[in-house]
């Protein structure tokens, strides 16, 4: 009975080790990532296999475009704020409207042109390869229009369920 | 001297006493049975666990058996498990890189 025991505690213990040691195994390498300083950064460098140099430019270059790409932000929120106080107003001026639609819309596209010519720039740091798929994938997630006309029907979609 | 005298008329009645109702049917074998009942200990359901379990494990190739069934769920498990938490991961830090690119994405 003793060694009936022992051989029932045996395989329990097997099966929880197997289990733990695949699990670790399997998932050390995103949680590295995840533990990492910059996590984003490490997926973009496990996705698109760069190298450490490649990695390097990269990095700088999204550290640089970061504060660009906050200060366009800013400026848009800004004109967002100045159209609507003039709508809000009690005397709403069309032409004073469509003017700052106009420059809140030139700033967008501002933003998106410094978007792209960042994803233009990242991509030429790769190698030619991971720089096209690099892209067509990024493109496809911020640029596209069908991308935002998607992701627009989902938000109103799950509004409209709320 | 009066117990002896009981005693033997008791035996001259036994001997002169004749059965004349019918056995009941498959009488014989009723009785075997009975007999055999009552001859097996009776032993609890634990106790025959117990007993097959000792048994089992006596053995070396049910044993084996039984740790690698073991060791193959956990591996299986751990697999599975390790693939779906690193997909959902994988999704994760896919998400924030674009969040991080994208100023539309950031409120989402």
């Amino acid at each position: 009975m003793k060694r009936a025991v022992v051989i029932v505690v045996v395989g329990l213990l097997a099966a929880v080790a197997s289990y733990c040691a695949l699990y670790y195994c399997g998932t050390k390498q995103h949680r590295e990532m995840m533990e990492s300083p910059a996590p984003e950064l490490a997926w973009l460098r496990k996705a698109f296999r760069l190298s450490d140099v490649e990695f390097e430019r990269i990095r700088k270059l999204h550290e640089g475009y970061l504060p660009r790409c906050a200060e366009l932000c800013q400026r848009i929120a800004q004109k967002n704020s100045e159209l609507q106080h003039i709508v809000s107003g009690p005397n709403v001026e069309a032409n004073a409207v469509e003017q700052k639609l106009k420059e809140a819309g030139e700033l967008r596209v501002e933003c998106q042109k410094n978007m792209f010519n960042h994803f233009l720039e990242v991509s030429r740091q790769m190698p030619p390869e991971q720089g096209r798929r690099y892209l067509q994938w990024v493109q496809q997630r911020t640029l596209t229009p069908e991308h935002d006309m998607v992701r627009r029907h989902r938000s109103d979609h799950a509004m409209e369920h709320h | 001297m009066k117990m002896k005298n009981n005693d033997t008329e008791l035996k001259s009645l036994l001997q002169e006493w004749r059965v004349t109702s019918p056995l009941p049917p498959r009488f014989g074998e009723q009785v075997w049975k009975r007999i055999e009942r009552a001859e097996v200990p009776s032993i609890s359901l634990i106790d025959a666990v117990r007993a097959w379990f000792a048994m089992a494990f006596a053995r070396p190739a049910f044993a084996v058996a039984y740790v690698s069934a073991l060791l193959v769920m956990g591996l299986t498990l751990g697999f599975v498990q390790a693939s779906n938490k690193a997909t959902s991961l994988e999704r994760q830090l896919e998400a924030r890189y674009v969040q991080s690119i994208d100023p539309y994405q950031r409120g989402q």
